[in-house]
């Protein structure tokens, strides 16, 4: 049992994290949609992330975020404690990490590794102005790698747990539980959150938050703001005894005992320091005094002669440039060596085709791959999951971002959960009605393959399942109905592809638009009845 | 409740599943109620009932009455599966799927007669969970007492052989259609962009679990083909407000008309004829109709049949 906080700080960071985590979690596993779209979307709205990026738009998550940054000026990183998922189940891991034996019981302080955090900040910023924000920052994202976590592996894994006792639970008596199929991403797919996943839990079960104090940029970014922060946890040098136990509870190897200070643009605000000091004498102190008569030293690294001479402070600015410059030359060189739709010629329609199709409401591929950060929230809503994560569908840009798998199912003409839950602006629009009309790729009807053609037997699977009527069936040959397109009604939802039998190479097949377009929509007078009224015709 | 007997069937239909593909035939046991009443010309005629102009409820219960009451179909103790169309995501107006007041209507009537369970599934064509939401029937069966299954669960389809089939020898079928007592069939009446018209034999593809090998291979004569294997007891087709063109899926309320009628038989074939006239066709022109009829799995000449009409207004 672990014992509930006494101190209401910490108790109200626990309580704030358990919301985040749980409510998070929940939305990411949900296979079988108890939860409301809106769950996910206003907790992940929260994060940085999908904000920072909201504001870059002047999107929804402009005014979250900006209050993010006035909290962390106000109160430190709550952000990296409370609210990022990934933190708290770095968390989650560290405690687990107690019970491996080892010499050492506790981490004790360590030097900041500042050029290490800072080239991967601005390695990020450089991206973002290359042109590669979009991919960086799914790769580095905190709230997104734990997205991905969630549904690319817990997902399934709670799926097939659950398949496991459906046959014992309905002959039971209990209807309620039935098979759901598990929704597998690719091999290739697999691998990047399996490997995030092994290092954050081997960094976290050794060193507490190495990750968000060495690789995580938002933690850098965060950092740089709650080094001034006007409130900063600090200890009061007359109450102090040295005894150690906030720096055995510290999980950010921030607390410096020797010199008594704090470093607080590493420290996570966990307030376990706070919870466990007997003598009172560690806690929030106002920071922004221009002589503090207390004892309570400035923040970051001690009092040191911070000129241009510094070493440490050379080889931050150091790491600052060389990052934006390799990585500025590095993307610049890569957007040009790949773009997605030379490598397949075939599709190449009046320049506007792309390999990989982009869900509705993402405008286009170019907006999506700059706005979407592949947390995955929409592929763990998507009630078909016609969403898949991508691998090189629309480049190594488009690395894990949802696609649109017209071979795994197709879009339900009457859904809008993805756009819905999404908390990045990437997926946006206003109403069903607008979906309905969004032409996100185009059928094309290969009527050489087609079993009409090739069998000489009615089939029309593709018919059937068009939502809006762009197939239909004309009369051909001998009694047969031959599948007939009119690509101007055609929204490219990939019921045709999905429904066609022909294999390999299905006989009909939809080329995604790189800018998606506006549909017709076929508007027909009531129905009249094709035999007598009134009567029975036998 | 379930019995230690569903347990032992449900298992067997795990194990079958799970086993290689050859050796299933060591679990299905034969269907309890085999294809018996091929109408030959020499037999009795088989009765059809059409009723019109009443609410779905009464014209089922007249139709019912006619046919000797769902006594006649159901004795206590019996296992009923009720097979609708639940193909589409969509609402109860726009005619895609059973209308779900016949479905709750008529596991009712089920239980009442002392049917031991009644279970309701369909392999939908939209996502399940959606599609039995929408269309109503997942709510109105439960309300009845019915129990909603899984349409879309591999694990409950086992591979039979159908040694009548001229193409489809073998299929995956649902287990409720091989194990239940009692199979009652409940179509609604749509336009088909390739079939020109789906009622009750159409309607069974939705008990196979790989629809793509009818497609491929020839629709129409793996429809008819099916039949060989069991037929419904009863077939009960819902062609209150048909679709009339757009089908099956439809695009608005605008695609159905009002004819307020339902048809019921236990001749599929006599039944999926009748449907036929309503939309305006011969049935003859109707391939799997003309298939199954000259494969003798039915009638289709309403003429030989023994028609009660009923209008009750």
């Amino acid at each position: 049992m672990i014992p509930l906080p006494r101190n209401p700080l910490k108790l109200a960071r626990v309580a704030t994290a358990i919301l985040f985590f749980a409510g998070l979690t929940i939305a990411f596993v949900d296979f079988r949609e108890f939860s409301p779209a809106r769950l996910g979307h206003v907790l992940a709205h929260a994060q940085f992330v999908p904000g920072l990026l909201s504001l870059l738009i002047g999107g929804m998550g402009t005014v979250i975020f900006l209050v993010g940054i006035v909290v962390t000026l106000a109160i430190g990183r709550i952000y990296c404690s409370a609210i990022c998922p990934l933190g708290i189940l770095q968390d989650a891991i560290t405690r687990i990490g107690k019970w491996i034996p080892r010499k050492k019981r506790f981490l004790p302080f360590a030097k900041p590794q500042t050029a290490l955090r800072h080239v991967f900040l601005w390695s990020t910023v450089a991206a973002m102005a290359a042109g590669w924000g979009g991919f960086a920052l799914a790769l580095l994202d905190p709230y997104s790698n734990f997205g991905r976590i969630v549904s690319m592996l817990a997902r399934p894994v709670l799926t097939f747990a659950n398949n496991s006792i459906v046959g014992l639970a309905n002959a039971a008596g209990i209807q309620s539980l039935y098979r759901v199929t598990p929704a597998w991403a690719g091999a290739g797919a697999l691998l990047l959150p399996a490997l995030f996943l092994t290092v954050i839990a081997i960094m976290s079960a050794l060193r507490g938050r190495l990750y968000c104090n060495t690789i995580c940029p938002v933690g850098t970014a965060l950092g740089l703001i709650s080094r001034f922060s006007a409130f900063r946890i600090a200890i009061d040098k007359a109450a102090c005894t040295k005894c150690g136990d906030c720096l055995r509870s510290c999980k950010a190897q921030c607390i410096d005992l020797r010199s008594g200070t704090i470093d607080a643009s590493r420290c996570v605000a966990c307030y376990n320091c706070v919870g466990v000091c007997e003598h009172h004498g560690i806690g929030y102190r106002f920071s922004w005094k221009k002589n503090p008569t207390s004892a309570i030293p400035a923040p970051a690294a001690p009092a040191v002669n911070r000129t241009i001479n510094d070493p440490q402070r050379r080889a931050f600015l150091a790491s600052i440039a060389g990052s934006v410059a390799a990585t500025s030359v590095i993307l610049t060189k890569a957007r040009a060596a790949l773009p997605a739709e030379e490598a397949t010629p075939a599709l190449v329609r009046s320049g506007e085709a792309s390999r990989a199709i982009c869900p509705p409401g993402s405008r286009s591929v170019d907006q999506f791959l700059d706005q979407c950060t592949s947390c995955h929230l929409c592929i763990s809503a998507c009630p078909t999951h016609v969403l898949q994560p991508a691998l090189f569908e629309y480049g190594l840009e488009g690395l894990l971002k949802p696609r649109m798998d017209y071979r795994s199912a197709f879009c339900l003409f009457e859904c809008t959960r993805c756009i819905e839950v999404c908390p990045d602006d990437a997926l946006s629009l206003p109403d069903l009605a607008t979906k309905q009309v969004t032409q996100i790729g185009v059928a094309d009807f290969h009527q050489s393959r087609c079993v009409v053609e090739v069998n000489g037997t009615d089939c029309a699977a593709c018919s059937e399942h068009c939502p809006t009527k762009a197939i239909t069936t004309k009369p051909y040959r001998e009694n047969l109905r031959l599948p007939s397109l009119d690509q101007s009604l055609c929204v490219g939802c990939g019921a045709c592809e999905y429904a066609c039998p022909v294999k390999p190479t299905k006989a009909i097949l939809v080329t995604g638009r790189r800018q998606h377009g506006h549909a017709q929509k076929l508007v027909e007078k009531k129905a009249t009845s094709p035999a007598q009224t009134g009567d029975f015709p036998f | 409740m379930k019995t230690r007997r569903d347990f032992v069937k449900t298992t067997l239909a795990l194990g079958a599943t799970f086993s290689l593909v050859d050796f299933s035939g060591l679990f299905a046991a034969e269907p309890p109620t085999p294809a018996t009443g091929l109408s030959t010309e020499t037999g009795p005629k088989p009765i059809l009932v059409a009723v019109r102009d009443g609410d779905r409820v009464t014209m089922l219960d007249k139709a019912l009455a006619e046919l000797g009451g769902i006594q006649a179909f159901v004795k206590p103790g019996q296992t009923v599966v009720i097979k609708p169309n639940i193909g589409w995501n969509s609402t109860p107006e726009r005619g895609a799927n059973t209308h779900p007041s016949i479905v709750g209507h008529l596991t009712a009537l089920c239980l009442a007669a002392g049917a031991k369970s009644v279970s309701v599934f369909d392999n939908t064509c939209d996502q399940w969970q959606k599609t039995y939401e929408i269309s109503g029937i997942e709510k109105a069966a439960k309300d009845a007492g019915a129990i909603v299954v899984n349409g879309k669960d591999e694990t409950l389809y086992r591979e039979t052989p159908i040694p009548q089939g001229v193409i489809l020898k073998s299929a995956k079928v649902h287990s409720l259609v091989l194990d239940s007592d009692v199979f009652i069939n409940v179509p609604v009446l749509k336009h088909h962009s390739s079939t020109q018209m789906t009622a009750a034999m159409k309607n069974l593809m939705g008990v196979i679990w790989n629809r793509d090998f009818y497609h491929n291979k020839g629709l129409d004569q793996c429809i008819a083909d099916l039949l060989t294997l069991r037929k419904p007891a009863l077939n009960i087709i819902d062609a209150y407000h048909p679709m009339v063109r757009n089908g099956p899926r439809g695009k608005t309320v605008d695609d159905v008309v009002e004819m307020r009628t339902l048809l019921a038989s236990t001749d599929i074939v006599a039944v999926d004829a009748a449907a036929a006239k309503l939309l305006g066709h011969v049935p003859a022109d109707i391939k799997h109709v003309k298939i199954a009829h000259d494969m003798k799995l039915g009638r289709m000449d309403l003429e030989n049949l023994d028609v009660r009409r009923h209008k009750l207004a």
